[in-house]
């Protein structure tokens, strides 16, 4: 089975502190790292098991990274391929459109027939809205670095332990 | 509810993908050129860039079709203007204030632009009062049938104004075609929209409203951007209702060229606005999909650059306004009588109470001219038509959209008045503008901004309204119900004031109004409504030109200045004194603007004395401005120093012994007099 591929933008800063935790609660060998900024139709073809990182920007946007990348992204097939999204999100500054993105980017993958994997419950965070929620879970993994730094690492370390079952 | 995908970096053909980019980059190049043309002293003094808002502009402009639609463009709109048809050198000539920018000529600050000929139309710069604009003309558009849309383009912080609240919920509750673009770039000025309120997404505070359709879309994309618009367009005109689309912006810059946002703005922040680029990101689109090649977008930029470069050479030639030009298109002419070209008339007969003149007057216009519409508040429910019932039965007659009831909103009665009539120069509109002129306050914005319209528009939009408001005292009214305020109100230029004694003036004046073009406040003194004291003969055809006073006893010693409430009472004391052996002249002036400047000095010449009588305070009172003109116009013929009785410098009381202490009297008047001619 080829790695797990992490894609998420290597000019980040919170973002990229967070993937180098999940990468690291992955295993190093496990991952291979690609710059979601230069990311490529390829990738998505050549690869089974993905962990995209989708930090939500101002009122409940895609980063302009992935934003650019939807035209090719909702044209693929991406049957029979497992898919795990996490976010940042700020429940407290944006409560209206908390972790908005990885809801947006579940969307699309699943109109694409793509495997979402990695769903979370939606206790323990406070907000008003989030299209990354349905029903009592989240479709990923949302983080809030702002309001709730101290829960990530834990967050993380327990997704990841869910995605090594469920992406088997 | 979906918007449908019709634009998208794929589908999108791409000569329709290079005319965006073309605008795009010639509209940026110009927003980064312009604080150049104020460090060099040229003009441009106020610059709000609009870098970061480019999806939205140019998706508003895309879906703007000239002559049909009608749009409201807010101050930091200048590639909307370019994509709605402006060029770079009608907007540089809005910015370093030529006499042939198409908005203003000059008049109105740089930013501002506007074509009112193609419906783009002259705006003020308080934020968002052309909403109610917007709304006023789509209450024309829906009226005559057509199928267009009026857009109202402005910030997120505009929302925060009650008057931006009235032209929503009266947009809803009459089911019209306006699309609100709420530009959200998160700031006004330096205010955070935290600061404004709690709801970060602005539109959805107005949710609960029944017939409007809220959408939310990217204004930094181009495609999400266009998306949102051709739905926002397709619902309005479909549906006809109304659309909040509220398009998230950044700002990439300061506010203005007077604001410095690194005062308030992190680098941080700074950074990730500059990373929101909207034209780098569909530059980047266009690349990555292959679209267009590095070449044909440098191509884009060459083109776009010569053209700025011609564009700025044909705007710095044109011609600086004349200062002489100053005069022009404060008013339009008004409507000439030339069957009663001194207002009077001889007629004889029955006589009518002013109350019966101007109900009749109303019928009379509104059979006369199709295009006339009347709406107020407590206008027309069955048998009651105006707070007087001024305008009893003119529903019955003329129907339900000619004749309605406004919302209790004052703003709104004037606002929409002023955006009905823009949709063509055939409209007369009639409001009362309060229920009692006391309540007139809440549309000192729009009035204000009305009374700027003509001039600032350099005579290109003349707003045809009438605003009837019933005023004055004498009737136990306190401070609600019994002042005056035309006095505040003669200080703005751009209106003109009438306030008649008589029930033929009334009707006289009333008919000039309507169908004269232009702003006229129509005073009515409420006391006289059903007085027989101001019952006369009227004439079915009688007209009372702008300007005309009317002597309304002749006499040698000394002139008496008066209008509305007061005529009746200085005539009662000119009576007094003409069986004590005084000759009194009364002069009723019947419009304070325009001002019959001509029948005051010859009356000053023959009497040499001078008495003002008006309702309203003598302190800062309309009679204050009489006593200047004569006293530099003649004061050599003055025997005696001119004297002003009217109200003390104190609210009207509400116990009739308080009113009658404030409120002047025949008595008054006579003391008045009598001092004078004894001087």
């Amino acid at each position: 089975m080829s790695k797990t591929v992490i894609i998420y933008s290597f000019h980040t800063q919170k973002s990229k502190k967070v993937a180098e935790k999940v990468i690291e609660a992955f295993g190093k060998d496990e991952v291979q790292a690609i710059n979601a900024e230069e990311l490529t139709s390829k990738v998505f073809q050549e690869n089974d098991n993905f962990i995209l990182s989708a930090p939500t920007w101002f009122d409940g946007e895609l980063p302009n990274y992935w934003d650019e990348f939807v035209p090719d992204l909702e044209e693929m097939d991406l049957k029979n391929k497992n898919f795990a999204v996490f976010g940042l999100g700020d429940q407290k500054g944006y409560p209206e459109n908390f972790c908005d993105a990885i809801g947006i980017l579940v969307e699309i993958l699943e109109k694409c027939g793509a495997n979402i994997v990695g769903k979370t419950p939606a206790a323990g965070y406070t907000f008003e809205s989030s299209r990354a929620q349905r029903g009592d879970f989240f479709v990923g993994l949302p983080l809030d670095q702002e309001n709730q730094g101290k829960l990530t690492g834990g967050r993380v370390t327990k997704w990841v332990a869910q995605l090594k079952t469920e992406m088997k | 509810m979906e918007i449908p995908k019709i634009y998208s970096i794929k589908k999108t053909d791409k000569e329709t993908l290079r005319k965006w980019l073309y605008l795009m980059i010639l509209g940026r190049a110009i927003d980064d050129k312009a604080p150049n043309y104020l460090k060099q002293a040229i003009g441009w003094s106020y610059h709000a860039p609009y870098a970061g808002h480019d999806g939205i502009q140019l998706a508003v402009g895309q879906h703007f079709e000239k002559n049909k639609d009608h749009i409201f463009l807010y101050y930091r709109e200048l590639l909307t203007a370019m994509s709605c048809g402006i060029t770079a050198e009608e907007i540089i000539l809005n910015g370093i204030s030529k006499s042939t920018d198409p908005s203003s000529g000059g008049r109105h600050m740089s930013n501002h632009f506007a074509k009112p000929e193609w419906n783009i139309h002259s705006t003020s710069s308080s934020t968002g009062n052309h909403a109610l604009h917007a709304v006023g003309v789509a209450r024309a558009i829906k009226y005559y049938g057509e199928k267009a849309v009026a857009i109202s383009g402005q910030g997120e912080s505009s929302v925060s104004e009650g008057y931006v609240y009235e032209a929503f919920n009266g947009a809803d509750k009459e089911e019209l075609p306006v699309i609100f673009v709420i530009q959200d770039n998160g700031y006004g000025i330096s205010v955070p929209k935290k600061d404004q309120t709690a709801n970060r997404k602005v539109a959805n505070n107005f949710t609960g409203f029944k017939n409007t359709r809220i959408i939310h879309c990217n204004g930094k994309d181009v495609f999400d951007s266009m998306n949102a618009m051709a739905e926002a367009k397709r619902y309005a005109l479909e549906e006809s209702k109304p659309v909040l689309l509220q398009a998230n912006c950044v700002r990439m810059h300061s506010h203005s060229n007077s604001d410095d946002h690194l005062l308030y703005r992190n680098e941080l922040e700074r950074n990730y606005v500059m990373e929101y680029d909207p034209l780098a990101k569909f530059e980047r689109l266009l690349l990555r999909y292959d679209r267009l090649t590095e070449e044909e977008i440098l191509e884009i930029q060459k083109a776009a650059k010569a053209e700025l470069k011609e564009a700025h050479k044909a705007a710095m030639s044109a011609p600086d306004p004349s200062p002489e030009s100053i005069y022009n298109f404060v008013l339009p002419e008004p409507y000439i009588s030339e069957k009663y070209p001194d207002g009077l008339h001889k007629e004889q007969g029955e006589k009518k109470k002013l109350i019966t003149g101007l109900n009749e007057t109303l019928k009379a216009e509104f059979s006369h001219n199709p295009d006339t519409f009347i709406w107020g508040q407590d206008m027309a429910n069955k048998d009651k038509g105006g707070i007087f019932n001024v305008s009893k039965g003119l529903q019955q007659v003329f129907g339900k959209n000619r004749v309605f009831n406004a919302p209790i909103a004052e703003d709104f009665i004037v606002g929409t008045a002023n955006g009905m009539s823009r949709y063509n120069d055939k409209i007369r509109i009639v409001v009362e503008g309060a229920e009692f002129a006391d309540y007139f306050w809440p549309a000192m914005e729009q009035y204000v901004d009305t009374s700027h319209d003509y001039w600032r528009s350099n005579g290109k939009f003349s707003p045809n309204i009438v605003i009837r408001l019933a005023s004055g005292g004498y009737i136990g009214g306190g401070m609600y119900h019994s002042q005056n305020i035309e006095g505040s109100l003669a200080n703005i230029p751009g209106v003109r004031i009438v306030y008649p004694s008589f029930a033929d003036d009334a009707a006289g004046l009333l008919r000039t109004a309507i169908r004269s073009r232009g702003l006229t406040m129509f005073m009515e003194p409420k006391a006289l409504y059903q007085d027989p004291k101001a019952a006369t003969v009227i004439p079915v055809d009688f007209e009372v030109p702008f300007g005309k006073a009317r002597i309304r006893k002749e006499g040698s010693d000394l002139t008496l200045l008066t209008y509305g409430n007061t005529t009746h009472l200085s005539l009662e004391a000119a009576n007094k004194l003409e069986n004590e052996g005084f000759s009194v002249e009364v002069i009723d002036l019947r419009s304070l603007i325009p001002l019959d400047e001509e029948t005051i000095l010859k009356s000053v010449a023959k009497t040499n004395k001078v008495l003002i009588v008006h309702e309203d305070k003598v302190f800062g009172g309309f009679g204050g401005e009489l006593s200047a003109l004569i006293t530099e116009k003649a004061f050599s013929l003055l025997d005696a120093p001119i004297k002003r009785i009217g109200s003390p410098f104190t609210p009207v009381g509400f116990s009739r012994i308080l009113e009658r202490a404030i409120l002047p009297n025949a008595d008054r008047i006579y003391t008045g007099a009598k001092e004078l001619l004894e001087y």
